[in-house]
């Protein structure tokens, strides 16, 4: 299978729609930029002015909360101009399209557009119609790839090798995978970095992840979804717990949170007797005591905060990015 | 109205798929009225030309002359949506796509289930393009109670059917399948089973999967088609007269289900439809290359910059190139008597939002020709076979007699230069909505001039 983005996309990188097609160099050049960027957050002055004057707006057609105050906590600290859309208040309710919203936004000189969308593609309609630059922060089940990139700055830190490649990695994901647009993301950076992801979860959440899973064949890692946590916690060096998303679930998705947990939930015993070493990430909202006990996402094994943590200095490298794209 | 034609059309190649030739020739009309045809190379070559497929060779004319084409199903959006389409603008743009008969569905607002309806729906001005009706097949489309069939056979309606909904009630299509049956006209079902398929975006498989569009499963077609047929095996026992058509079909799994019940016996027929002979589902991703261009497995899956354009929004959803491919031979071996464009014109404010938002629909009737001959020039189908799909395919099926190219007839032509090409945009559109994905492409066979008995309804 061809992954590379084709010639066409040139015009497009002043977006980032997508982690898809990104290869290894492009997410090294990421990682790199923010480390760089974790120390100007740590320097005297905080930040930099590198933004100054660019317009950010974070537009969410969903609810978020960490996504949201990251990037604009990102924004802020590079000192561009940021303000948020709200969505509930503004004239969406009256039926305005997300075409007009964002030329609005562009007529009231925003630069980059943060989106959050409920639909699949979303960023790629609002790409199409924008003079600036849209951010993908979300779209539908499809992709996430900020959450992408900030496990991968994680996980290259915890696991990776001297140039934080993830080659020879175990790397788990567990749970609701139709619905979700982080696995989605996920599966492209850590491929693209050479890891082994074994997918699992419960059989009416996982349809069509047999053949999703084989499609990666041709990048530097590989796919497997396998029907147990069991298998999938095997020898695992990380495990990444997916939210129970109650808001997409259709009737007959889930039998009981209760036998969910029983079944597919991260537990330290769990943990202990088949990945004694595992560390543990959840993109949250967390449902605690569903797909991850507390116990787990407090505990030593934990880098959960640290997925938190990470989201700022990989938000303004990808502001940065995309910002200085625009510009050349 | 316009005048009648006088015209020379000297080495033309000719494709007359009621007569059963093809081949060089040159064909004169007078005051709209075919007063000579020669056949350069004689008639029983003309016949062996077009047993062999109608295929011009390399050194052969590139101007070629078919019968007008009839389309079984397309949507001019009159009464309720004129924003998207209507009779003037609708026929202004079959007549580009080299249409000169085509048959509009009911699912307008309100819905064609009655006489006065059903005659709005093609009143206006033609521009010499034949229009037929087909009347809903059940009050309001609600699929309740069926219509009064025999009332709207008599203001002419060719068919009935609730296209846009399947008939959920077997009961009540059961009825409507009598009812048709007594009329002496076919039911034209739309089979989607909507318990599997609400919701759905994008059909079922890799690339709704690697899009996180929510699916649309291949059992939500194929279901419907299997009751259909359980239904119709019922009726056709006891019913001679009943007959059922199945309009665009887009499933492997459908189809082979259609075949096998007309090896049977059954009265049963199928179209297909330009984009799903075409395209696949991977256009939404960006990979933009015919269906038959891809291999199961070597799709472009990142989303392009392209990707999910709305206009690739369609009901039923694109396919899998197996399922396109398997679209072509169910043409190839006749399962499939029509090539139906399911012309359906959305308005900008319908289609310029998310994909998962967008209408359902494609408006083909322009393209529709250029698409056929793309697959003909890739070699995946023979010229007689699309001629024969878009012509006496879909009279057959709605009971109009199909125009050849034979002396003494009425002229009903398309004269279309097969070596130019076009590419589909606001300006070389003569529709009132350009909802289609094929925009900014080019594409084979430029219509020169569409003739309908005698009356030139469209000229370069």
């Amino acid at each position: 299978m061809v992954t590379q983005a084709a010639p066409a996309e040139e015009r497009s990188r002043r977006h980032l729609l997508d982690v898809a097609g990104l290869d290894w160099r492009s997410l090294q050049k990421l990682l790199a930029s923010a480390g760089a960027m974790q120390q100007l957050l740590d320097s005297p002055a905080g930040g930099s002015d590198a933004l100054r004057g660019v317009g950010v707006t974070t537009l969410f057609y969903e609810p978020s909360t960490r996504t949201r105050l990251s990037f604009e906590a990102a924004a802020a600290a590079l000192g561009a101009r940021v303000t948020t859309f709200n969505v509930a208040t503004s004239s969406v309710g009256k039926g305005e399209s997300l075409i007009d919203t964002v030329r609005t936004l562009e007529a009231l000189r925003s630069q980059v557009i943060v989106l959050r969308h409920e639909r699949a593609g979303a960023a790629w309609l609002a790409a199409r119609h924008f003079g600036g630059s849209i951010v993908n922060a979300g779209d539908g089940w499809h992709a996430h790839p900020t959450q992408a990139l900030l496990d991968l700055s994680v996980l290259s830190r915890h696991l990776g090798d001297s140039g934080g490649s993830l080659a020879g990695r175990r790397i788990a994901i567990v749970g609701d995978l139709l619905h979700s647009r982080v696995v989605r993301s996920n599966l492209h950076t850590l491929t693209a970095a050479g890891a082994t992801v074994l997918l699992t979860g419960p059989a009416s959440l996982t349809i069509g992840f047999a053949e999703h899973a084989a499609s990666f064949r041709d990048t530097p890692g590989s796919v497997q979804l396998v029907g147990t946590i069991d298998e999938a916690l095997h020898n695992a060096d990380a495990v990444m717990a997916l939210r129970i998303q109650r808001e997409r679930l259709t009737p007959g998705e889930l039998d009981s949170l209760e036998a969910y947990r029983a079944a597919w939930g991260l537990t330290e015993a769990r943990l202990a007797a088949l990945a004694p070493h595992a560390l543990v990430l959840h993109p949250g909202p967390m449902n605690e005591g569903v797909e991850i006990d507390p116990d787990v996402a407090d505990g030593p094994r934990s880098l959960v905060l640290e997925q938190v943590r990470a989201g700022i200095p990989m938000r303004m490298a990808v502001l940065a990015q995309v910002v200085a794209e625009a510009r050349a | 109205m316009t005048d009648l034609l006088t015209a020379n059309f000297a080495k033309h190649w000719v494709v007359d798929p009621v007569a059963a030739l093809a081949g060089v020739a040159s064909v004169s009309i007078v005051a709209g009225q075919i007063v000579s045809v020669t056949w350069r190379d004689g008639e029983a070559t003309a016949r062996a030309c077009w047993a062999a497929g109608a295929n011009p060779g390399p050194s052969d004319p590139t101007l070629a002359l078919l019968p007008a084409l009839i389309d079984l199903h397309a949507h001019f959006r009159q009464p309720g949506a004129n924003a998207s389409e209507d009779v003037e603008s609708g026929t202004r743009a079959a007549a580009h796509g080299g249409y000169g008969t085509v048959a509009l569905m009911p699912n307008t607002e309100p819905a064609a289930d009655n006489v006065e309806t059903l005659q709005g729906m093609i009143a206006g001005e033609r521009h010499s393009v034949r229009l037929l009706s087909i009347a809903a097949a059940t009050v309001g489309r609600a699929g309740a109670q069926v219509s009064d069939v025999a009332a709207l056979v008599k203001a002419g309606t060719v068919a009935i059917s609730d296209d846009g909904s399947p008939i959920a009630d077997r009961a009540i299509f059961r009825a409507a399948l009598l009812a048709a049956a007594a009329a002496g006209i076919p039911l034209i079902e739309h089979c989607e089973e909507p318990s599997l398929t609400a919701g759905g975006e994008a059909a079922d498989g890799l690339v709704a999967s690697r899009l996180g569009l929510r699916p649309w499963p291949a059992a939500g077609e194929l279901r419907a088609v299997e009751s259909a047929i359980a239904v119709l095996r019922d009726v056709a026992a006891s019913t001679p007269t009943a007959r059922l058509h199945l309009t665009h079909l887009s499933t492997a799994a459908a189809l082979a289900t259609v075949r096998a019940a007309q090896s049977e016996g059954l009265p049963l027929t199928c179209d297909v439809t330009p984009h799903h002979i075409a395209l696949a589902d991977a256009w939404i991703a960006g990979d933009r290359r015919w269906a038959w261009e891809v291999s199961d497995g070597d799709e472009h899956l990142a989303p392009t910059a392209d990707a999910f354009d709305s206009n690739l929004r369609v009901c039923p959803p694109l396919r899998a190139a197996v399922d396109a491919a398997a679209c072509r031979e169910a043409l190839r071996d006749g399962t499939a008597l029509a090539i139906g464009t399911d012309h359906a014109p959305h308005s900008r404010e319908k289609k310029e939002v998310e994909f998962g938002l967008a209408a359902n629909g494609i408006a083909g009737i322009e393209t529709s020709l250029s698409v056929a001959l793309a697959v003909h020039r890739a070699g995946e189908l023979s010229l007689a076979t699309i001629v024969a799909a878009l012509t006496t395919g879909p009279a057959r099926l709605l009971g109009v007699a199909a125009t050849g190219v034979t002396v003494g007839g009425v002229a009903s032509l398309v004269q279309i230069d097969l070596a130019a090409s076009w590419r589909p945009s606001r300006e070389t559109l003569q529709g009132r909505s350009i909802n289609t994905p094929l925009l900014g492409r080019e594409i084979p066979g430029v219509v020169q001039l569409t003739v309908l008995e005698g009356r030139p309804a469209y000229q370069r």
